[in-house]
């Protein structure tokens, strides 16, 4: 006879699954998911979104302050600048940018740092202290003079703004896998797969690399930050984005010429990088809190 | 515990470094020994002979120079500055000039004078432009592209030294502008004791590096990008002048009859103290120049007082100017053109109809309410409403683009022609923002069918590129240095200023020098008036350039400099002007 | 010991040597012409073009070319600005200890602030207090740095009037210069009014250093109440505990020296962030910085201006990283361990 009990099962959640139920205990992070999850909408359907063209001129309606103030308009939510453009849309546009580039950046530095760092990582020996030290002191160049080095060969824009923070974010993967790596290797468990033959490709994709997801997605969002800052402060001193293409910092420099008779057009792109900075560190914080506590219990 | 005291400490040092370092500005006495000003550009040399832009003449004419004459900035007339006096011969070619005595040259660390200022000074100075084979003509460069746009160097015959304080200027041809052209920014009077002295010690280019003059300021030292620095000069020559003017405006000091109290007593003793040091102190210890490119900052820097004046505020900030109380907004309607003006020599521009298709595919009106904010007027012709030869009733292009898309199919210019537009960089008063005007011009023939990309340069780089002639178009302008109309249209349009470098249209039409001629040879204002009509006619019927606004002309300073005036006629002017609390 | 130190001196020496090739093969990769990117000296005509090829053995080989440039390098002689025509040694000297002096006094705020605090935090982890830190310090942190500067600007300078935006005295004032260091130079210099210039320098260092100091001091709290965290943790704790001892004991021997040693390789980390911050700053105060100069050298495309400064920073980052590193090295005998300690 088929027995059922009156009891729960138990129920044995995944480590993934457990990350998530920490992660959601804590109201400041979902907070700051929600925020996040808010930015990647406005990137992803921008022009569903948007009522107007970003680079459209209107001469007729230059400088129209936001429209929650009194000379303010609803059709432009957030204004205009001193060429006609609408505001709310150069700044969905600019969302759009400024963390699409940052994550392309973000990727892209994973995927080169972790394969540079894994590499490092199982070598022995000289050569492996010679590239270790010779990779920590390069670390340490600034990511402006980075940037500014590339620009300067080969020009402005933001495709070259991205090669240079790249560029820049390597080194922290690199640092990290490798450490991780080092650390693991002495573990017992990557010893008996050795025993058992594996060579060191299995073991970093089938032992090594599964541990360390859940670190690196930790990293990854605080190298996001990192680039998001970067791609602004480049597109804000013109060295990356150019005008008139709707990057946030660069928005926030075109208006700056005006920003005494127009604020809105400094407030608004500048609080909009913050919160979205600001979001994406608070998802990472909890991202680490959660896992340290599933770590520990 | 301990905590708490550790974090108490921590929180008194910061705030201590807060209140340190905070606190209202500059209300010491020391600060108003020396004026700040917030230029714009570099000067490109410190002898305004050699260079044309407003950048070079602020920096440079007024400050560190004299002139034989000077233009009243109130009425325009011609009056004495180093020149006390003059007579024209009947015939009018001969000019003879009385100079003023006792004028002191500036003493500085590189140069001390042993004589006062002399006829050799003007005869040097004139004839360093004038004759080739002058010593000092190609030090550097051997251009000056002011005088070479109006040909005075041929129109010059002589330059006679009569006695030590007496020179004749004999002229070829009839010229009814000279005088206002000897008034102008650049006709300049250096030292020939200095020039005397580099040339001997093999150094002659500092003349124009090292600069020695008998303004109301000498100078210290020149940062490239950053400052420069001048010093009052206490012997200047006016300085008797500037004295009388100060006691006429300035109010009666009070005095307390009843010196029974302290308060009295101090007050009385003050202000005796304070017209001792007014007597001392006419105009102040230094003149500064910030170098500051972006205008925004130079209006930031003018409110938190960093700056006491500024060069070309933006049209956005004159409102922000106007309501602020402490700073002052001084406003005259300008003698300057802005203007879009085509490489005649390239074709197909060389086409007058492509020219007048161009010119009719914008509208100038919204050029005119978008980048100078009302505070222009639109422009028909080359003048101004200043000047007296200004013609009301001028033909004009008007707004339409059906006629544009006509003429330069006639002409056989295919959709989709490309051409530049060539944006100054730095804001003039007559363009305050040429890179918004390319951009609104670059829409307006796209409707036409015509793709305009815009190129831009440093300034430097860009003047030296037009001159070159590298341009399609360009967005650029004049403003006036006399109020002669010749001074409008003699540097900008005539045959003999595209080697200077003035003439962006280059352009080079016979009909035209002959009739600017013509309007020289006579002195009567309604027969020159007459011609200069008919120039207006001519220049609409051919169109080298597309005239499209006079601005008006803006000073902003705070409100703790008195004696500012506006020169509508040549550069800003620091000499006299004072600072107080 | 000896051995240490002798592994980091090769470590600089190869890391300057490899900056060194960089710089020189800069000249190649950048636009324009090599000899005028690498001299700075533009000849005016094809013998002088030559006279200058022979001299910088731009005939020989690249190997030759290089040893020459990096004898010139060590000599002092760096060639000369596009843009000023001024030697380059002379500009670098000027602008550096500028913004070396901007970076010191952040790195001092967000030390004697920032680690206090995030001592505090740490001990009084996840109460009330903690909570507010540690809100303040992500809110600061998640700032990008151009946007706090106009911020500080607008509120401060423009609105308040409280401080000046630019520059890093006013320029009344000539002070001469001995170090580079405006707040020393004045105090050394004989100026009648020595006071106030000193006054007036101090109001202009204010908002930059605030800036930069704000987020560099944010991101110490947070690193500092890591590691506290994770020294309260620890065994011997609890065994302090166990035995009685008070609070402020257990502080004192254990928690103080243990939390600080962590901190100290993320230092290095910081001062990259430090010095691109105040690169940044520097531009919108019109600081008259490294930063600043270099940022102006790639508007106008000053090549040889870019490479040196290149050069100079690099120099500067890498030396003191791995200053620190050896610093770290030295004091604390347990190395291995903190290798990869995570914020």
């Amino acid at each position: 006879m088929p027995q059922f009990s009156l009891y729960e099962e138990e129920f044995h959640p995944s480590p993934w699954q457990r990350t998530w139920a920490a992660f959601r205990s804590s109201h400041i992070a979902m907070v700051g998911l929600i925020m996040l999850g808010c930015f990647v909408i406005f990137a992803l359907f921008a022009p569903i979104i948007t009522p107007y063209d970003a680079v459209e001129q209107n001469i007729d309606g230059l400088l129209i302050p936001p429209s929650w103030t009194s000379n303010g308009e609803i059709s432009h939510l957030f204004g205009t600048d001193a060429l006609g453009r609408d505001l709310f849309t150069r700044i969905i546009y600019g969302c759009r940018i400024t963390l699409g580039t940052a994550f392309i950046t973000v990727v892209l530095a994973m995927l080169v740092g972790v394969s540079l760092g894994a590499f490092a990582g199982m070598l022995r020996g000289v050569r492996s202290s010679i590239a270790n030290h010779l990779l920590d002191a390069l670390m340490a160049i600034p990511t402006l003079l980075i940037a500014i080095i590339i620009v300067a060969i080969l020009g402005a824009g933001l495709v070259n703004s991205m090669w240079a923070i790249t560029l820049a974010l390597i080194p922290q993967f690199v640092h990290h896998t490798r450490s991780f790596v080092r650390a693991e290797m002495k573990k017992d468990y990557i010893v008996a797969s050795r025993l058992d033959g594996a060579s060191r490709w299995q073991l970093f994709i089938h032992s090594i690399l599964p541990n360390m997801i859940e670190t690196l997605v930790v990293q990854g969002t605080l190298a996001l930050s990192i680039a998001v800052i970067d791609i602004s402060a480049l597109g804000f001193l013109s060295l990356g984005a150019q005008s008139p293409l709707p990057e946030l910092g660069a928005i926030l420099a075109d208006g700056l010429d005006a920003a005494y008779l127009a604020p809105w057009n400094v407030a608004v792109p500048g609080t909009v990088v913050f919160l979205m900075v600001l979001s994406i560190n608070i998802v990472g914080d909890g991202l680490r809190s959660a896992l340290r506590k599933r770590v520990s219990h | 515990m301990y905590i708490g005291i550790v974090k108490r400490v921590i929180v008194a040092l910061f705030t201590a470094l807060l209140v340190v370092s905070c606190g209202k500005q500059n209300k010491e006495a020391f600060y108003n020994t020396g004026i700040i000003y917030c230029s714009e550009s570099n000067p490109v040399t410190f002898n305004p002979q050699l260079d044309t832009s407003s950048t070079t003449s602020d920096a440079t004419s007024h400050q560190i120079y004299d002139r034989l004459l000077d233009f009243d900035p109130d009425s325009g007339r011609i009056v004495p500055s180093l020149a006390s006096s003059w007579l024209v011969s009947n015939d009018g070619l001969t000019y003879a000039f009385q100079l003023r005595k006792d004028v002191k040259f500036h003493k500085t660390h590189y140069f001390t004078p042993t004589r006062n200022f002399n006829a050799d000074d003007v005869v040097f100075s004139i004839n360093r432009w004038r004759l080739p084979s002058h010593p000092f003509h190609s030090v550097s460069g051997g251009r000056y592209p002011y005088f070479e746009s109006l040909g005075l160097a041929q129109n010059i015959a002589a330059v006679r030294r009569v006695n030590g304080y007496r020179v004749e200027i004999t002229l070829r041809r009839r010229d009814s502008s000279f005088l206002a052209n000897l008034a102008t920014d650049f006709a300049v009077i250096l030292s020939k004791e200095y020039a005397s002295a580099l040339f001997d010690a093999g150094n002659p280019s500092k003349i124009d590096n090292l600069p020695i003059g008998t303004g109301p300021f000498k100078f210290e030292s020149y940062r490239k990008d950053r400052f420069i620095k001048y010093l009052r000069h206490k012997d200047y020559w006016r300085n008797d002048e500037l004295a009388a003017q100060d006691n006429n405006n300035m109010p009666a000091s009070k005095e307390f009859d009843d010196e029974s109290n302290e308060e009295a007593q101090a007050f009385n003793a003050a202000s005796k103290q304070g017209d001792n040091a007014h007597d001392e102190l006419l105009g102040v210890e230094q003149l500064i120049f910030d170098i500051t490119p972006r205008s925004s900052l130079r209006l930031a820097k003018l409110m938190t007082g960093e700056c006491d004046a500024t060069a070309f505020p933006a049209q956005t900030e004159l409102e922000v100017i106007r309501t602020r109380n402490d700073l002052t907004l001084a406003e005259k309607p300008g003698l300057n053109i802005g203007f879009w003006a085509f490489n005649t020599q390239r074709p197909p521009f060389d086409n007058p109809d492509v020219r007048r298709a161009l010119a009719s595919a914008i509208d100038k009106n919204t050029l005119l309410e978008a980048v100078y904010f009302d505070s222009a007027t639109r422009a028909k012709t080359l003048l101004p409403a200043a000047s007296w030869a200004f013609q009301n009733d001028a033909d004009d292009t008007a707004y339409n683009p059906v006629l544009a898309r006509q003429l330069l199919a006639n002409a056989g210019v295919k959709e989709g022609f490309s051409m530049t537009i060539w944006a100054m960089p730095v804001e003039r008063a007559y363009n305050p923002n040429a890179t918004k005007m390319a951009e609104l011009i670059q829409r307006y023939l796209r409707d036409i069918g015509v793709e305009a990309t815009i190129v831009s340069y440093d300034w430097a780089t860009f003047r030296r590129h037009l001159q070159d002639g590298l341009h399609d178009s360009v967005l650029i302008g004049w403003s006036a240095d006399n109020g002669d109309p010749d001074n409008f249209y003699r540097p900008l349009l005539s045959c003999g200023a595209i080697p200077s470098g003035t003439n962006r249209a280059m352009w080079c039409d016979e009909d035209y020098d002959r009739l600017l001629n013509e309007a020289l040879q006579t002195e009567d204002i309604d027969e020159r008036t007459a011609i200069y009509h008919q120039v207006n006619r001519l220049l609409y019927e051919r169109l080298p350039l597309v005239p499209i606004a006079h601005a008006y002309r803006y000073q902003a300073y705070r409100e703790e400099l008195n004696g500012v005036v506006i020169n509508p006629f040549g550069g800003v002017r620091f000499g006299g002007v004072e600072k107080t609390l | 010991m000896i051995q240490i130190l002798t592994r980091y001196c090769t470590l600089l020496t190869i890391t300057l040597l490899v900056l060194a090739v960089m710089s020189f093969s800069l000249a190649y990769l950048f636009p324009g012409d090599t000899l005028e990117n690498l001299t700075g000296l533009v000849p005016q005509n094809d013998v002088q073009r030559e006279a200058l090829e022979r001299q910088f053995k731009l005939d020989s080989s690249v190997v030759v070319q290089f040893f020459y440039y990096l004898g010139n390098l060590l000599v002092g002689d760096w060639g000369y600005s596009f843009t000023s025509g001024l030697p380059l040694a002379e500009e670098v000297s000027i602008a550096m200890p500028a913004t070396i002096e901007l970076a010191t006094y952040a790195m001092l705020m967000a030390l004697f602030v920032g680690v206090p605090l995030g001592y505090y935090a740490g001990i009084r982890s996840y109460s009330t207090t903690d909570h507010l830190l540690n809100g303040a310090s992500m809110t600061t942190y998640s700032f990008p740095v151009f946007w706090l500067a106009l911020l500080l600007i607008l509120v401060f300078s423009l609105q308040f009037d409280a401080a000046p935006l630019s520059g890093r005295i006013s320029l009344l004032y000539d002070v001469p210069r001995v170090t580079g260091f405006i707040l020393v130079d004045v105090l050394l210099s004989d100026l009648e009014n020595k006071s106030l210039a000193f006054k007036d320098a101090l109001s202009h260092i204010a908002l930059p250093t605030l800036a930069i100091g704000a987020i560099t001091t944010a991101s110490m709290i947070r690193i500092t109440r890591r590691s506290v965290i994770d020294v309260k943790h620890k065994a011997y704790i609890a065994a302090a505990v166990s035995r009685g001892l008070s609070s402020w004991q257990i502080f004192t021997r254990h928690v103080l020296r243990n939390a600080l040693l962590p901190i100290l390789p993320l230092m290095a980390i910081q001062i990259t962030t430090l010095i691109t911050n105040a690169m940044i700053v520097e531009t919108l105060f019109s600081w008259p910085g490294i930063g600043n100069w270099l940022i102006q050298a790639i508007y106008q495309r000053d090549y040889p201006a870019l490479r040196i400064g290149m050069m100079a920073v690099s120099t500067l980052v890498i030396t003191l990283t791995i200053l620190v590193d050896l610093f770290n090295r030295l004091i604390d005998p347990s190395r291995e361990k903190y290798e990869h300690a995570a914020v």
